[in-house]
């Protein structure tokens, strides 16, 4: 986190290296979501393009008290993605709106999901080594706890409070920059 | 109430272990650990999911080319900044001076502009006319809920319209909205008309309007439910001043 709070203050300050360096770290998973959300590959680069133009013109607006910098990028990137589904219906005279357009075929494919799951995985790769590697042997080879234990040769205890406090890392994570994406954020306030 | 402990709780999530009766009889009452539970699986799930993530390609060096491009041209435009400073600056400037009271006046003379002339709706079509008189300007802020990147900007014109430009409006299933507050009684307000996407939109001010007392411009987020009443949702607000 320490590094995204330097990086933050770079950029603010107006240093380019630092928003290439924001590029290098968080590129990937803003084309991801854009193709994702797209479906296409060359709108999907244009909109990582214009995020980042947009990070840079809208630099001053990044506040890390406020979620993490791929959680800023990604909401960018999910408002431009929106913006080009929009102009594209217009374009086409389509009068879909642009739900329909979103509308996933999966339902776990909507894009609070598909960025979730890329905070998640960013937050995955931050963890402290040990406590990545025990998490991804229980999610993607589904091992249990004593398994893991063998696997690793890590006492079963070290092994659980590796789980319990990466699982906790991640949950932290995803509840910070999951909450400014809109579907889960503090609800519908009645304003008036 | 005995809790629920949290390496049990990361357990259960993994569904490495099954609950207990016990346990979830504690679940069915207690929000608290209810809530631990259901958000562990959820991370959980994601994490499962992550696995696709491990490994994206690194981002491709000629977007990188295209942003940097597009960096240098802001940083000419703000060294060399464009001399725009047409006629709709300087009439602001002139209009700061008008005393307050002469705004229920300037309201009603453009309604009449409007009146007269029917529907002025050409620039909708022409694009920007270059001597654009703003009467007055609200610069839109976004609420506490909703991406501080969110903004705008909304001009009445002359001519009896309002100009408006936003950006960065959340994700919506509904539409957004445009409407003129009267911020000393909420209850009180005028639908301006929808947003069409459009980098920025113009909606006729209804002919009479009072925008010294509507002068909350108020932007909203409405669903597709066929109640023609403010949905309560508001996304970005901002005071008209002359």
């Amino acid at each position: 986190m320490s590094s995204d709070d330097e990086l933050a203050e770079r950029l603010r300050d107006g240093d380019e290296k630092a928003l290439r360096a924001a590029y290098d770290r968080h590129g990937a998973a803003v084309l991801y979501l854009a193709q994702r959300l797209l479906g296409n590959r060359a709108d999907a680069e244009d909109v990582t393009q214009v995020t980042f133009v947009a990070a840079w013109t809208g630099r001053d607006s990044f506040d890390p008290q406020r979620g993490t910098m791929l959680g800023w990028l990604l909401g960018i990137a999910r408002r431009k993605a929106v913006d080009r589904m929009r102009s594209a219906a217009r374009d086409d005279r389509v009068t879909e709106t642009v739900r329909a357009q979103l509308a996933p075929p999966d339902e776990r494919e909507t894009p609070e999901r598909i960025v979730d799951r890329l905070v998640v995985a960013d937050e995955l790769g931050r963890l402290p080594d040990e406590q990545r590697r025990t998490l991804e042997l229980a999610f993607y080879d589904d091992l249990t706890h004593p398994q893991i234990a063998a696997v690793t040769g890590l006492p079963l205890g070290t092994v659980k409070s590796h789980i319990r406090r990466g699982m906790a890392n991640l949950r932290r994570r995803w509840e910070v920059d999951g909450a400014a994406f809109g579907s889960r954020s503090a609800g519908p306030s009645r304003a008036l | 109430m005995q809790h629920l402990d949290p390496d049990r709780l990361v357990l259960l999530a993994l569904s490495e272990e099954q609950q207990e009766l016990s346990e979830t009889d504690h679940l069915a009452q207690c929000a608290g650990c209810r809530h631990d539970l259901d958000s562990l699986r959820e991370v959980a799930d994601l994490g499962v999911e992550a696995q696709d993530l491990r490994d994206l390609p690194p981002p491709p060096e000629q977007i990188w080319r295209a942003i940097e491009a597009d960096v240098a041209r802001t940083r000419e435009a703000v060294t060399n900044p464009a001399p725009p400073v047409g006629l709709a600056g300087r009439r602001r400037r002139a209009a700061r001076n008008r005393p307050r009271w002469l705004m229920p006046v300037i309201a009603a003379a453009a309604a009449a502009v409007v009146a007269v002339a029917g529907t002025v709706a050409v620039d909708r079509f022409t694009g920007r006319p270059a001597t654009e008189q703003v009467m007055a300007r609200a610069t839109l802020t976004p609420l506490d809920t909703v991406p501080q990147a969110a903004g705008g900007d909304a001009r009445v014109l002359a001519d009896g319209q309002m100009r408006i430009d936003v950006r960065n409006l959340p994700l919506t299933t509904g539409f957004h909205e445009v409407w003129l507050i009267d911020p000393d009684d909420l209850t009180k307000m005028v639908a301006l008309g929808s947003l069409t996407g459009a980098p920025d939109v113009v909606l006729p001010v209804p002919p009479g309007t009072d925008l010294n007392r509507y002068r909350l411009v108020d932007v909203s987020d409405e669903p597709h439910d066929g109640d023609a009443a403010h949905s309560g949702r508001s996304l970005l607000r901002g005071t008209l001043t002359s």
